[in-house]
């Protein structure tokens, strides 16, 4: 522990603004991937483990997009676009197999997957770290906040994933799709009872949780090395998140991933190696006194 | 006092519905009671608030000379309330002979025996006996799952008496059956109950059996209990009438 | 009958004197008695803990830690850190029954991670991502030295025999069926009396305590604790080596431990995509055999294993 670092670093308004915003950006990231997981498992039942490799696989697809077009924006649809056509096929051919099957099967699928991916992932791009750069869009000089300074990348990055959370969650309140959404997390039996396509409401809320880390991994690509255990610990991170906000509750990942995120960043300086046990201990904490999370069971 | 059970100003609320609203009732010992109401009557929840697997909201529940209220589910259990449910509630991949002789290791306490081997020989001739009284011999190595409706109805009733009790609560033990197989259980429920000793209390749909079988009847109506006592007084009993199969036809067309 | 062909296995390996073959039979008691004891929790209590290694990485770490002090022989130090392991598990096991279904699970893994995260951190005491260093001591006892190879084989597989026994006997006990009630209706074991809660927290207990058992046989196997034992990966190893084996089968964790080590070995020495591979295996298994494979043996082997399998259920 380093109390005097961390109490150093609260006294000083430029460190704090850089640990808030590496704590956002962090959690902005977390959000990204835990809305997914937790919209899968709202509607699917499913916790899908491969969402961390998802990410992974968002941040290569958009590593290669980059360095052939030469744009971030084209980068960025083709983490997301493809990851998400990637999740669709996975949920048709491996997961929809086992949906009646108990836990410990869809848990194996995808154990198995995230085995695969990483080697997959090993083979086509190397097993060395790489980096995409920051794009020349946004390689300006950093903005003047509150006394400390922040990348321009970094504000693009927190108002694209609020911009994703508001649309997200018109998405689930207002829309058709949303209310399908909504009924699957309530009654799934019931629903294709009432002859709604539940095979296509599944693999389109998979496909969009996968377009979710897709974008979140294609996001990351200029501020973080990739390499293949990348997806590992985001997956164990979104999932901390996942439980703290609550399992299938959207506004609860957005939450859960800021503090989760802040937590992470103030604990490099106070708590270097103990990081990792503080978001467990909070984890446990919240399931002891409510085990369905901060903000309950529902959808959004 | 053994086998008696009665219940005090019982209360219990559900939002704002009172599904048992300063429910007063006394079952003698050795009596054969029916408990009818239309649906949502609040039948299966006064077993539950006996039982002790709800609490009450307030009230007493007195199972021979004890105030059983607040007590765990577990300890009414071994005061000697048992009971079967509605839909047969069983283990489905024990047999039945397995079930009724796990039953039979609750009842005696052994449950939690590590050094012995499942069953122990006694239980097992115990749980036979069970299965005799029952009429389920013929099935004994069955797996409980495998059984027919009515045979897991009656396996449900047998876990329930493996467990010796002094009041024993049958929610609907004809329920989901022909009418014929209806008068064999009730006929078999009746033989229980006539050859134990016991306080027996189940709640049935079919007003005929009732009728023909109970020795006195509760009117339970939308938490309250509308009428009380033998089956003559309460079918003549305006109230009953008025309310009970006012409703029935009104909202269930029989 | 199984029993005499696990002595018949030690006999052979003794006769044949292959360290390599002696070094499988060694990890697969260690794993497979710990397979075991998490499939008393998830197939016998229907309990699914994400968390076991808790206990694995615990026993390991205690008993590593008391016989560095020097000053305790090895059976004080193994009683030791067996209570201590089930201590521990009353404490975090109180906790976390009181939630349901894959809650459960999360909890378990949360403090596991804990665990995890206090030996990393505690640096001075275990080391930090070093592991305990410098070895730990095998004072020979009650004539016994397990120093000598061969004496700790021996030791190692009457020790790996006895839990077996010890666990069969329990699965086959009225508490074993209680167990089984409880999985299978909780709703209805209350009803006939029985405790459910306290049947999960006993099988969280012992089955926590024979997993640092498998701690405490590991540490001395390597000489050494690694914070790796109390990592979610080997949480996540111990699952599947049950789903590989099988759960409904006694013997099916054991079985799979044992297919999971020599996947590992064989996997590992061809090629350098293990992963790859071992995720393409586990596909199979998983949706093609769609259960472990000592179950899927058993199914199709006619009446005597369907006596048999419902008999375990």
């Amino acid at each position: 522990m380093n109390l005097p670092a961390l109490l150093d670093c609260v006294s000083s308004s430029s460190c704090v603004v850089t640990q808030v915003s590496t704590g956002l950006i962090i959690g902005m990231l977390l959000f990204l991937v835990a809305s997914g997981l937790t919209l899968i498992f709202g509607v699917l039942g499913v916790i899908n483990f491969t969402h961390g490799s998802f990410y992974m696989l968002g941040a290569y697809f958009s590593l290669t997009a980059y360095r052939v077009t030469g744009s971030y924006f084209d980068a960025v649809i083709a983490g997301a676009l493809g990851v998400a056509v990637f999740g669709v096929v996975f949920e048709r051919l491996f997961i929809s197999p086992v949906y009646n099957s108990n836990v410990l099967m869809q848990l194996l699928v995808c154990y198995a997957f995230i085995l695969i991916l990483d080697d997959v992932v090993k083979i086509v791009w190397g097993t060395d770290f790489q980096t995409m750069g920051m794009p020349a869009t946004f390689a300006l000089p950093p903005i003047h906040l509150f006394g400390g300074f922040v990348p321009p990348f970094y504000v693009f990055l927190t108002g694209l994933t609020v911009a994703a959370a508001f649309s997200l969650s018109v998405l689930v309140n207002k829309t058709r799709f949303g209310k399908l959404v909504r009924a699957a997390a309530v009654n799934r039996q019931m629903l294709s009872c009432l002859g709604v396509n539940t095979s296509l409401l599944y693999a389109a809320v998979f496909g969009l949780g996968s377009l979710l880390a897709g974008a979140a991994g294609a996001l990351a690509a200029p501020v973080r090395s990739m390499s293949p255990e990348m997806g590992f610990s985001i997956l164990i991170e979104s999932f901390i998140v996942t439980v703290i906000g609550g399992m299938g509750s959207i506004i609860g990942a957005f939450f859960a991933a800021v503090l989760v995120g802040i937590i992470r960043a103030f604990g490099s300086i106070g708590y270097p190696l103990f990081t990792d046990g503080l978001m467990f201990a909070f984890m446990a904490l919240v399931l002891l006194v409510k085990p369905t999370g901060l903000f309950g069971r529902k959808l959004a | 006092m053994q086998g008696r059970l009665t219940i005090k100003r019982l209360t219990k609320r559900f939002g704002g519905v009172a599904a048992a609203d300063n429910v007063n009732l006394d079952f003698a010992p050795g009596s054969l009671t029916a408990i009818i109401g239309p649906n949502g009557a609040g039948k299966t929840t006064l077993f539950n608030l006996i039982a002790g697997r709800l609490k009450p909201d307030a009230g007493e529940v007195w199972l021979s000379g004890e105030n059983v209220v607040g007590l765990p589910e577990v300890e009414i259990v071994r005061r000697g309330l048992s009971r079967a449910f509605q839909i047969a509630s069983l283990f489905p991949q024990f047999t039945v002979e397995q079930a009724l002789a796990a039953a039979v290791h609750a009842r005696w306490r052994q449950s939690h025996s590590i050094l012995r081997r499942f069953p122990l020989p006694s239980a097992r001739a115990r749980a036979r006996e069970v299965l005799e009284l029952v009429g389920l011999e013929a099935v004994a190595g069955q797996a409980s799952q495998q059984l027919s409706h009515g045979d897991q109805k009656l396996l449900d009733i047998a876990l329930a008496l493996a467990l010796e009790p002094r009041v024993l609560l049958l929610d609907e033990p004809t329920a989901g059956m022909g009418r014929e197989a209806r008068w064999q259980m009730i006929e078999k429920v009746h033989n229980l109950w006539s050859q134990q000793s016991l306080t027996l209390i189940f709640i049935e749909h079919d007003i005929d059996i009732v009728f023909q079988i109970a020795q006195s009847v509760r009117v339970l109506h939308y938490g309250k209990v509308l009428a009380e006592g033998s089956p003559r007084e309460v079918r003549g009993n305006p109230a009953v009438i008025e309310a009970y199969l006012g409703a029935t036809s009104a909202s269930v067309p029989v | 009958m199984a029993l005499s062909g696990c002595l018949v296995v030690i006999a052979l390996a003794l006769t044949l004197d292959n360290p390599q073959f002696a070094d499988f039979v060694l990890r697969l008691s260690i794993f497979g008695l710990y397979a075991l004891s998490l499939n008393l929790l998830v197939g016998y209590a229907g309990l699914v803990s994400f968390g076991h290694a808790m206990f694995f990485g615990f026993g390991a770490y205690a008993f590593g830690l008391l016989m560095q002090t020097g000053l305790v022989s090895i059976p004080l130090a193994f009683v030791v850190s067996i209570a201590g392991a089930a201590v521990l598990a009353v404490s975090v096991g109180a906790l976390c029954i009181r939630l349901k279904d894959i809650y459960f699970g999360i909890l378990t893994l949360a403090f596991q991670m804990l665990l995890h995260a206090v030996i990393l951190s505690w640096v001075s005491l275990t080391g930090g991502d070093q592991g305990l260093q410098g070895g730990i001591p095998r004072p020979p006892f009650l004539g016994v030295d397990l120093g000598n190879p061969k004496q700790f084989f021996v030791l190692a597989c009457v020790f790996f025999f006895g839990l077996v026994l010890l666990v069969r006997q329990m699965v086959e006990s009225p508490f074993g069926y209680s167990l089984r009630m409880v999985r299978d209706n909780p709703e209805r074991a209350l009803a006939l009396g029985l405790s459910v809660q306290r049947y999960k927290l006993a099988a969280f207990v012992i089955s926590g305590t024979i997993a640092a058992n498998a701690g405490v046989l590991m540490s001395l196997y390597v000489s050494g604790a690694y914070p790796n034992f109390a990592y979610w990966t080997l949480s996540g190893d111990g699952i599947l080596m049950i789903m590989l084996g099988g759960m409904t089968v006694f013997l099916g964790p054991i079985a799979g431990a044992g297919i999971f080590l020599m996947l590992n070995g064989i996997i590992t020495r061809t090629t350098e995509y293990s992963g790859l591979v071992m995720g393409i295996v586990l596909l199979c298994v998983v949706l093609g055999l769609r259960r472990g494979v000592l179950d899927f043996v058993f199914e199709r082997c006619g009446p005597w294993a369907v006596r048999r399998l419902s008999r375990e259920g």
